[in-house]
């Protein structure tokens, strides 16, 4: 069922790339339309959202930027998850699950 | 590793900014290549489909938004993690703005002191001496313990035997601050004569401790053939105008023509033993005279310097000069023994003692502060247990919190230290403008780069020890308080003991501190109290000397002093007038004679005695009580040796029989001199107020004159308002008659008791700023154990509990805190207090009444504390306190 994409909630957007980005590398677009397809066009990642968390994801060491060739012969920026990266994914994916079952639970409780 | 990385990426953000940049605009221009690549492939234009994909990126505005929305999050990214932790833990301060202000005043109370006496610390004990090389320089003393005078000054010949047969000292040099020397411009310079504090020096003096003039030369060995003379800057600057052209000029010295060498710089110190009689600020110095030392053995005024080769220990130079001792007593038949010691321990020995009291006082204080805080911190950690609990629960790691709190340490001690180094130079300005003339070294401390640096490591240290108190309660905390939500979210008496445990420490370490200072205090109290043997109110003192070309010949001096006496007398408001050649507690060097029982024949080996020259009326002046026999009149014999002793020297002599007639040898300078006693007198303390020193002849001034002698006034009126009258009355006798010196006895007297005084008033401010906050201490972990107990209170309050029975819980609760520490504090005072021990007079270190009172106003003050607790907790209402969970 299609939905009408929405901007993605607070904070929970670096959680998002990095998992998009541990099954495979991906440039900056292809991210964008990989969350847009996973979430089954809920979440949409604006470039003026999605850049600013790709590269301070990278100063962090959780991804790493390199230059390569798209299948359609464009130049672009490729980014792959780093070993801490995938750390930080299990441990944001722990916190987020505990997040998630709280408000949950206060949700619920209503 | 995690750090460097981040100060790395840090730095390419910040000074790899253009390649950054360059990079991003690369990526961005690919970003909108691959979205137009599919605007192309729905059909539109190459150019349409450019515009199209700028335009889904939000135009060109938007692209300049995205790339700053970058950087702006690399920097951020950069600096956050760098500054996550302070930006929470200065918001976490901030919150509690009080508690935070209090911490760091305390600590910087704490560290500011600390740092004041460390400068001064650094200045007067650990600043090596102003001199070249000054570790291989010593003080060699004649050891006169055997005399009853432990630090006795050499003999020219003593010098001599050194200076030649030792084979570890570079060089022997010699000084003797003798007395005064007079000063006159000469004929038509127009300059009025005056007296300078001088000495004698040895030609190679100044060479040796390897201070340069600045200007002209020092001395050469041929000055001691004629008469030279180096001015100090002082002199150079007051008298002549700081004109160069004086150095090589011919100035009267004691009316001889004397030629001006050079001028020493204004920082030239001389820092000798106390006991050397060497005033740092001497005026002026002149050669020995060539013969210096062949004078006789028994003539002792030489304090000598040495400089050891180099690679010579101290121990290697006392042993080769323990030699030349053996040789001497060899030759002379009888023990001459030597002391020798490093310069620098000696120059700072009556220091030592005092400022390190003040430093371990200090160092107390700033742990009680410490501990204060810590304690503080404690409670604030209790206090925040939900929140911490919280964000446990949220998944923050127990290291990221226990890094905030160490971040929060770091910063509260951060800016107690900057607080506290302001404090600190306040505090040191103070201490230097309050300092006794006998701790002058201390106008050489400075709150420097070192102390601050020093002050910043104990701060850090300190940080780092406050952040394990609250980490307690970290590691304490637990996520699964929430999960019961309203579970027992106070502290268990685990914390509580945490904080019960700091107070008894901080109630220890006051009780130290009141001890001590109470010690001292006491000492004070004494040393106040100690009668001289003379009374000091009142009396007016002038030195005087007369000029040797014009008063030679003894009658003409003894009618000059004759004269002014008289003339001095007959000032209205005057009772006594008197003279004596050495007031009490003046930096001129002792004079002393041995003394032997009649018919002893031995010259060696005879103990001395403190030996004054006195005017008729001296003992009347100075209301010195006379015991037995008569002092002296106007008509004593100049030629037939009687003296007036104290009771000392008439006990040794002959214990139990009256000395009046009795004679005895006095002075080894003078083997032949038999005196017959006249008088007896009290004891005068005149060397130190505490120190049993030796016992006194007086001989009578028409016996023996000595230059300067000091006069002194006893009048009816103020004696600062005699001044003017003194003045007049002695240019009546001769209106070229140089006077200095002018000022009351009673101020001599003070000099005696300055450091005592100055000690003794810093350590009081330490132990009550201890006792503050140690009542704030005790106070903090009541009010917290009453908070955490409301509900309880509540509760047996509402079960009938009375409520004095409340009270008396918290009161007993604190006082049982205090009564341990205080109990440890009092074991802690007992064993320190023995260090204490040359600090104390006439009070034994553990003077059991000292002790009960530094407890019994700890205990009071925890009582206070106590009390404000206690009726908080007896206000509790019962409803409030079951409805407050």
């Amino acid at each position: 069922m299609a939905r009408t994409p929405t901007g993605i909630m607070k904070g929970t957007l670096p959680l998002l790339v990095l998992k998009t980005l541990a099954l495979e590398p991906r440039h900056g677009v292809g991210i964008a339309d990989r969350i847009l397809q996973t979430t089954g066009g809920t979440f949409q990642a604006s470039p003026g959202s999605l850049f600013p968390v790709l590269h301070r994801l990278e100063q962090e060491g959780f991804v790493e930027g390199e230059w390569s060739t798209t299948p359609e012969g464009r130049r672009a920026k490729y980014y792959r998850l780093t070993p801490a990266g995938q750390r930080q994914l299990a441990a944001e994916k722990k916190q987020w699950a505990k997040v998630a079952l709280a408000i949950g639970q206060v949700l619920e409780s209503e | 590793m995690r750090l460097f990385a981040r100060l790395a990426s840090l730095w390419r953000t910040l000074f790899r900014k253009d390649a950054l940049d360059r990079e991003l605009d690369e990526e961005l221009r690919a970003v909108v290549a691959t979205l137009a690549d599919r605007h192309v492939a729905a059909g539109l234009t190459p150019e349409a489909a450019e515009r199209a994909a700028i335009a889904s990126l939000g135009g060109a505005t938007g692209l300049q938004r995205t790339k700053s929305a970058v950087r702006d999050a690399r920097l951020g990214g950069a600096l956050d993690a760098l500054f996550l932790d302070v930006r929470q833990a200065w918001r976490s301060l901030g919150h509690a703005r009080r508690l935070t202000g209090v911490i760091v005043v305390t600590l910087a109370l704490g560290i500011g002191a600390t740092a004041a006496i460390f400068s001064v610390v650094r200045a007067m004990l650990i600043e090596p001496l102003p001199y070249r090389d000054p570790e291989q320089l010593a003080f060699v003393w004649l050891d006169g313990a055997a005399r009853g005078y432990g630090h006795a000054p050499m003999s020219g010949p003593d010098f001599h035997d050194l200076r030649t047969a030792s084979r570890t000292i570079a060089a022997f040099g010699a000084i003797w601050a003798t007395g005064t020397i007079a000063l006159d411009g000469g004929r038509g310079s127009g300059l009025a004569p005056e007296q300078l504090r001088s000495a004698f020096v040895t030609t190679n003096f100044f060479d040796l401790l390897g201070v340069r003039p600045e200007l002209g030369r020092t001395f050469q060995p041929d000055d001691a053939t004629r008469p030279t003379i180096l001015l100090g800057w002082e002199l150079f600057q007051r008298r002549y105008g700081g004109d160069a052209g004086i150095v090589g000029r011919t100035v009267l010295v004691n009316d001889q023509p004397t030629t001006v060498v050079g001028v020493m710089p204004p920082t030239f110190r001389l820092l000798m033993p106390p006991d050397a009689s060497v005033p740092d600020r001497l005026q002026a110095w002149q050669p020995f005279w060539p013969e210096m030392e062949q004078g006789p053995r028994g003539n002792l005024f030489l304090r000598v310097v040495a400089r050891m080769r180099p690679g010579v220990t101290i121990d290697q130079a006392r042993a080769d000069i323990g030699g030349v001792s053996a040789a001497i007593a060899q030759a002379i038949g009888a023990p001459r023994p030597f002391t020798t010691l490093g310069l620098h321990d000696e120059a700072v020995r009556d220091l030592r003692g005092p400022i390190l009291v003040l430093f371990a006082g200090v160092g107390v204080l700033l742990t009680i502060a410490c501990v204060n805080v810590a304690g503080l911190l404690v409670a604030r950690a209790a206090s925040r247990r939900r929140e911490t609990s919280l964000r446990l629960a949220l998944g923050a790691g127990r290291p990221r919190l226990l890094r905030q709190a160490l971040v929060e340490g770091l910063l509260l001690t951060g800016a107690g230290a900057a607080l506290g180094t302001a404090l600190g130079w306040a505090g040191l300005r103070a201490l230097v403008a309050f300092a006794p003339a006998s701790l002058d070294r201390i106008r050489g401390a400075e709150l420097d780069a070192t102390v601050i640096a020093c002050t910043a490591g104990v701060s850090i240290a300190w940080g780092l020890l406050l952040t394990l108190a609250p980490a307690s309660e970290l590691l304490a905390a637990d996520a699964s308080v929430l999960a019961g939500a309203r579970g027992r979210l106070h502290a268990g008496p685990a914390r509580y003991r945490t904080r019960a445990v700091l107070v008894a420490v901080q109630v220890a370490l006051s009780v130290v501190l009141l001890v001590g200072a109470g010690l001292l205090l006491r000492t004070f109290v004494a040393v106040q109290q100690v009668d001289p043997g003379f009374s000091a109110n009142g009396r007016l003192t002038v030195k005087i000397a007369l000029p040797e070309s014009r008063y030679s010949e003894r009658p003409a001096i003894l009618a000059a002093d004759r004269e002014l006496r008289r003339r001095l007398a007959a000032i209205p408001g005057v009772r006594a007038v008197g003279a004596i050649s050495h007031l009490p507690y003046d930096d001129l060097p002792n004079w002393a004679l041995t003394y032997a029982p009649d018919g002893t024949t031995t010259r060696e080996g005879h103990p001395s005695a403190d030996t004054r020259a006195v005017a008729p009326g001296f003992f009347e002046t100075f209301g010195v009580q006379l015991l037995d026999g008569r002092t002296f009149t106007e008509d004593e014999s100049p030629t037939t040796p009687i003296v007036v002793v104290d009771d000392l020297l008439a006990r040794r002599l002959w214990p139990g029989q009256s000395a009046i007639g009795k004679t005895f040898l006095a002075g080894q300078a003078f083997p032949d001199k038999r005196v017959t006693v006249v008088g007896v007198v009290r004891h005068l303390r005149q060397r130190s107020l505490v120190a049993e020193l030796m016992p006194q002849i007086f001989l009578p001034y028409q016996f023996w004159q000595r230059s300067p002698m000091a006069y002194v006034v006893r009048a009816d009126r103020d004696p600062g308002a005699l001044a003017q009258d003194v003045r007049a009355a002695i240019a009546g006798v001769d209106p070229h008659l140089p006077l200095y010196d002018l000022r009351p006895l009673a101020a001599f007297v003070e000099t005696a008791r300055a450091t005592r005084r100055f000690t003794m008033q810093l350590a009081a401010g330490f132990a009550a700023a201890a006792l503050a906050l140690t009542g704030l201490g005790v106070y903090g972990v009541l009010a917290y154990a009453v908070a955490v107990r409301q509900r309880d209170i509540g509760v047996r309050r509402a079960l009938g509990a009375d409520t004095r029975r409340v009270i008396a819980e918290v009161v007993r609760e604190g006082l049982a805190l205090t009564v341990a520490g205080g109990a440890i504090g009092l074991a802690a005072a007992a064993l320190g207090a023995e260090r204490l021990g040359s600090q104390l007079y006439a009070v034994a270190p553990r003077d059991p009444l000292t002790y009960a009172i530094g407890f019994g106003l700890v205990l009071l003050c925890a009582v206070v504390a106590c009390v404000v607790p206690a009726m908080r907790a007896a206000a509790v209402s019962p409803m409030d306190a079951l409805r407050s969970e």
